[in-house]
């Protein structure tokens, strides 16, 4: 069992460039069966099995308490699962403790030695591994120009700022060149502005070291933005594992359709074929599934002034607009429902509150999901 | 796909090895406080129930014996000297720590009124006088207060004690000695109590009850219990236990409890008497502690109370 | 207007205060000049009390036993207080009730009682086992047990300060433990273990009661010796060894405040 955990993983082993000049193999991670109870009572993983690539920018995505934190805890060692297998690289680590496990995490408080420099915290990792002072000079050097840290490198940690703490965390984390690098939240504490463009300056570094990356977060968006695939979790139990647009657009189940922020969901009462009776009416969807709910997306939506029969079309009263420029927001009713909908703003007219409209929806756009 | 053979080991490994963290890191010194401070007291707390043996020295059968001495019951009779210096442990230390909460309440106040950059000057210069050794500062007041000095004189010209007399030694100098010896420890939490006063409480206290008094009291007081009651317990238990004040500033008729109880260890050599007057200290001590921390929890300050 | 009085009023008081402080200490260093050995009228300055110190033997061997003590109960608090002080934070989430009991005893205790309670039990110790004979070592024990809790206390809270998450980084950086200490917790809580040091150091040399009562007759400290020169008569030698004892204070004094005035808050 475990050795072809081991094998498996392996395989899956990928050629990355680094940091310095040698070229490293990514690695893979694999876990089966991890638990992990506190006290008697509270249970934060229920049993996951997850294989994350080499070379992967994978998220963790779910609510606080979900368990995804406990998750990336046992990847980097500080928390012991009390169940299940881990193996990173090919090596089972299950019972490897942090120190001795090439892997390194950026912290959601960044976790800076406050007693040390800038310098001297990023050379701590490589100190600490008992690399000669030369070595690690050039490597600091090194990952400084890299993440352009410039003259940062010679400030105290007291004088930084939020936005660059956390890239002296990113780079004390990458200057280790670990195996796998874990992020925990690390753009949670800065401002929107500054969080978007250190988005991109993560996904950047990842896609130039090809080191597999495994993000959590609690913000779907940014799960979206940044992440090869995505695992959203629940109560300790993974409920979906796929790239962005399959979990967007094809959520697993009721949760994870209302955690990325669907909520146009509908109870179908009765199908024949592919016509699904709902409270809106009846609509034909092209491949309706078995599910007993009716996911329709805001953004697949047209409104259509005035009343137009025909499939799919549904007479609604706008209700409610939230015009944000590029695009509006509209709350509709239709009978005793609500439906929202979103249009881009293409320079045609946007109808009002109090109008009647009609509103459409393509069959291949709709699709169902079970509770 | 199961593990369950190694399913409980990893817990109980993990628990395992805390415990015995715990243990290294705390048992050296969990141990020395037992050795040398638990088992000493607890020695001291079985002497005051032995008898007195021809040396000073306890000795077999247990008895009673210091308690009724303690009482005054002694050879000859009963004697009131013993419950005389109780009784004055009790007066000194009920005076002089109204006086301290008098003196420190004000000071403390005006701390906080002063700008930001001078208070922690302040504080140290009402601090500083009770880094010097306790002797040295109880040395100073024999000086001050002896007879023929300015303080004495004037006393003397005022009539308030007799000629060539001086002020030292007497129960006015042990009060004034332990006034002045616990000051900065009735300041310190003060000062705390009134650097987190609520402003607007006061405020708005201001706005409804108008007259300064009323408006101190439903506002301003009420927020700085917590630091006046631990501030009590800093000042009243160390007070009642109180030995170098009284024996060099009150004289025979000064005498309070810790000197009772120090001179049967050193001069009398009556152990179990000391013994026994130890544990009256003890017993106030903790009625003194339990009680600060139910007032202080009752009143939501609980934390602060904490010695 | 009524404001204004209130504040004046509190002014005055608190320079009031401020003479009632400093008055007893400034009578000593005054009567140290003192060219005559009288204590309530000065004559004129002389610096030979000062001198006198110089040749008497016992004020220099208590100065001795003094610094011997302080220095090595500090040292031997500093490592058994740390220890405490790390386990208690590590370990915060269990119950540890009765170690906090345990820690605030000698805290507590009246220093009487502490005082005799050592006194008792090391005179029954030597008698039945010939050990702890009363002298610098028993007084370096009774100073440690009353200094380990304030050094754990100090430890203690110089850690719950500190982010948690730092001694996760510090695994995660590839420090074995030994190196998490030397590297990590030590360098972190230098601040607090300075400060624990001085202020074992200061309790220690402040201390009288409980040394009276564990010392021997050739282990007198400092203040041990002065409180036997005032009962056997005061002499104004005291005033000088006083005023030496008091500048020390006020050097220490000025140093926390240059500390205090360099790292804000």
């Amino acid at each position: 069992m475990n050795d072809t955990l081991i094998a498996d993983a392996a395989d899956a082993q990928v050629r990355r460039t680094a940091t310095v000049e040698s070229a490293r193999e990514a690695s893979a991670i694999q876990m089966q069966g991890l638990h992990k109870r506190f006290g008697r009572d509270t249970v934060a993983l229920d049993g996951v099995d997850l294989t994350i690539q080499a070379g992967e920018f994978f998220t963790l995505l779910g609510p606080s308490g979900c368990g995804k934190t406990t998750l990336l805890r046992i990847l980097a060692g500080l928390e012991e699962a009390d169940d299940g297998r881990l193996a990173i690289g090919g090596r089972d680590v299950t019972e490897v403790p942090p120190h001795r496990r090439s892997v390194n995490t950026v912290f959601q408080s960044y976790a800076l030695f406050p007693h040390l420099s800038v310098r001297e915290n990023l050379a701590f990792g490589l100190k600490m591994r008992g690399m000669p002072p030369e070595e690690r000079e050039a490597r600091v050097a090194k990952i400084a120009e890299f993440i352009q840290l410039g003259d940062l490198v010679d400030r105290r940690v007291d004088q930084l700022s939020g936005g660059q703490r956390q890239r002296i965390a990113l780079a004390r984390a990458l200057v280790c060149e670990p195996d796998v690098l874990l992020l925990d939240e690390p753009l949670s504490a800065l401002d929107a502005g500054l969080r978007s463009q250190l988005q991109v300056e993560l996904l950047r570094v990842q896609k130039r070291l090809g080191m597999t990356f495994v993000f959590v977060t609690h913000d779907q968006q940014e799960a979206m933005v940044m992440s090869d695939r995505i695992a959203v979790l629940n109560g300790g139990v993974i409920q979906q594992v796929g790239a962005p647009r399959e979990v967007y657009e094809h959520p697993a189940n009721a949760f994870v359709a209302r955690f990325m922020g669907h909520d146009n969901l509908y109870p179908v009462s009765a199908r024949s074929g592919n016509r699904l009776t709902t409270p809106l009416g009846e609509l034909i969807a092209e491949a309706p599934g078995e599910g007993g709910l009716l996911l329709i997306r805001p953004e697949t939506l047209d409104l259509l002034p005035g009343e137009v029969v025909g499939d799919n079309h549904l007479p609604a009263t706008v209700a409610e607009r939230l015009y944000r420029g590029s695009h509006a927001e509209y709350r509709l009713e239709i009978g005793e429902t609500t439906l929202q909908a979103t249009l881009n703003n293409r320079g045609r007219r946007l109808p009002e509150v109090g109008d009647r409209v009609t509103v459409t929806v393509a069959p291949e756009d709709l699709a169902t999901l079970s509770e | 796909m199961s593990y369950s053979g190694v399913v409980p080991s990893a817990r109980s490994r993990a628990m395992v090895r805390e415990s015995r963290h715990l243990l290294f890191t705390v048992a050296p010194g969990a141990t020395w406080i037992v050795i040398f401070l638990v088992l000493p007291s607890a020695y001291l707390m079985g002497v005051a129930f032995m008898t007195n043996g021809p040396y000073g020295l306890p000795e077999m059968p247990l008895s009673l014996e210091s308690f009724r001495r303690l009482a005054g019951f002694g050879f000859l009779g009963w004697s009131p000297g013993n419950l005389y210096t109780l009784l004055r442990s009790l007066w000194q230390t009920l005076v002089s720590t109204g006086l301290v909460v008098l003196v420190a309440y004000p000071i403390a106040y005006y701390i906080t009124t002063c700008r930001e950059k001078w208070r922690p000057i302040m504080l140290l210069l009402v601090v500083v006088p009770s880094w010097t050794n306790q002797v040295i500062r109880t040395f100073g007041w024999m000086n001050l207060l002896a007879p023929g000095t300015p303080l004495s004189e004037l006393a003397e010209a005022l009539g308030l004690i007799s000629a060539n007399m001086g002020l030292y030694p007497s129960n006015f100098a042990v009060t004034l000695g332990l006034v002045y010896n616990f000051l900065p420890f009735m300041v310190l939490p003060l000062y705390a109590a009134f650097e987190k006063l609520d402003t607007a409480q006061v405020e708005a206290a201001q706005d409804l009850y108008a007259s300064p008094v009323r408006a101190f009291w439903h506002a301003v007081f009420p927020q700085t219990l917590p630091g006046l009651l631990a501030g009590i317990v800093l000042v009243a238990i160390p007070a009642f236990g109180m030995y170098v004040i009284p024996e060099l500033l009150g004289g025979g008729k000064g005498m309070m409890l810790g000197n009772l109880v120090a001179n049967q260890f050193a001069g009398a050599s009556n152990w179990p008497l000391g013994a026994a007057g130890a544990i009256l200290m003890l017993i106030a001590t903790f009625v003194g502690l339990f009680a600060m921390r139910r007032i202080g929890k009752r009143l939501g300050g609980g934390e602060e109370v904490v010695i | 207007m009524r404001k204004r009085t209130l504040k004046r009023g509190l002014t005055a008081f608190w320079w009031l205060t401020l003479a009632f402080l400093y008055l007893p200490l400034a009578v000593v260093v005054l009567f140290s000049f003192n060219a005559s050995n009288s204590a309530a009228t000065f004559t004129g300055i002389s610096l030979r009390w000062y001198h006198r110190l110089l040749g008497n033997e016992e004020i220099l061997s208590a100065f001795a036993n003094s610094m011997v003590l302080a220095i090595v109960s500090s040292v031997i608090a500093l490592v058994i207080g740390c220890l405490i002080g790390y386990g208690m934070y590590r370990h915060r989430h269990r119950k540890l009730g009765w170690l906090i009991v345990l820690i605030y005893l000698p805290i507590v205790l009246p220093d009487i009682v502490f005082g005799i309670s050592e006194m008792a039990f090391f005179v029954q110790v030597h008698r039945l086992t010939g050990l702890l004979q009363p002298g610098l070592p028993t007084m370096i024990i009774a100073h440690v047990t009353f200094q380990v809790p304030f050094v754990a206390l100090i430890v203690y809270s110089r850690f719950v300060g500190l982010d948690p998450t730092l001694f996760e980084a510090a695994k995660d950086l590839y420090a074995t433990p030994a190196k998490r200490a030397v590297h990590f917790m030590l360098p972190t809580i230098k601040p607090a273990l300075i400060s624990a040091f001085f202020l074992s150091f200061t309790l220690s040399v402040d201390d009288f009661v409980i040394s009276f009562f564990t010392a021997g007759p050739e282990s007198a400290t400092l203040p041990i010796y002065i409180w036997g020169a005032i009962k056997k008569g005061v002499s104004p030698e005291i005033n000088a060894i006083a005023t030496l004892m008091i500048g020390a204070v006020a050097i220490a004094a000025i140093i926390s405040l240059v500390f205090s005035r360099r790292r804000p808050a």
